[in-house]
């Protein structure tokens, strides 16, 4: 429950400001550390109010594996996305792979979310994400994602 | 392995496509050679011959033909 009250790195303003996702799939509250070019940690706090816990599962509520992967890469783009010459710039799956789920998440649980980015190089991003609740493991992946518009800056010409 | 083979295998790997229709392969001919296919061509071919490719070399490579020029003049020759 630490992670809940940690002062922020970025807040929601700042988040918003950065990457392009919005309510209802923006899937992390704040950053509360953040090394531009290498790692991020990110903040997600789950209530009963999240659209999903109706339908999953309305007599056993718990976070979908979907919506966990989403806080993970989102908590992962912004190891670029925070630098000025990237921010608000849309992003792209290119793949997920070693995808783990360790823990059900449910609501009142606080995610803390650990991504690194190993290299961004013409778009491209790969790297790597690990989330906990209350120090135990919940759910981890490996990213690699890509940013068309660094991309459309490659593109053999026609 | 010859450069012509890992050049070949870069190809081949990258985009899932026979040997055989490399000859006449351009971007955007098959939908695996997209820009971020592009993207992934680029690094391996970095990755197998141990270069660093100019951006506008990168832009230039528009074809599997194309793409042996260019590369030669990373001086990776291939016969």
């Amino acid at each position: 429950m630490a992670e809940a009250n940690k002062v922020p790195i970025m807040d929601i303003r700042a988040i918003i400001k950065h990457q392009r996702n919005r309510y209802p799939v923006l899937l992390i509250d704040k950053i509360i550390d953040l090394v531009p070019g290498e790692r991020a940690t990110g903040v997600k706090c789950f209530t009963y109010n999240e659209w999903y816990f109706p339908g999953h599962f309305d007599d056993e509520p718990n976070v979908p594996g979907f919506v966990q992967i989403e806080s993970l890469v989102q908590t992962f783009i912004l190891t670029f996305l925070c630098k000025p010459e990237y921010a608000g710039m849309k992003t792209n799956f290119v793949s997920i792979n070693n995808i783990r789920f360790k823990k059900k998440i449910v609501p009142g649980d606080v995610l803390r979310i650990e991504a690194t980015l190993k290299t961004f190089k013409r778009g491209i991003a790969m790297g790597a994400a690990e989330s906990f609740v209350d120090g135990e493991p919940a759910c981890s992946a490996e990213f690699v994602v890509a940013v068309p518009d660094i991309l459309d800056q490659f593109k053999p010409k026609a | 392995m010859s450069n012509l083979e890992k050049y070949v295998a870069a190809f081949t790997s990258t985009f899932l496509v026979e040997e055989s229709a490399l000859a006449n392969l351009e971007y955007q001919d098959i939908a695996a050679w997209d820009s971020v296919g592009h993207m992934s061509l680029m690094a391996v071919l970095e990755e197998t011959f141990g270069i660093e490719m100019d951006i506008d070399d990168i832009i230039e490579f528009s074809s599997f033909e194309v793409g042996r020029t260019i590369l030669a003049k990373y001086n990776v020759t291939m016969e």
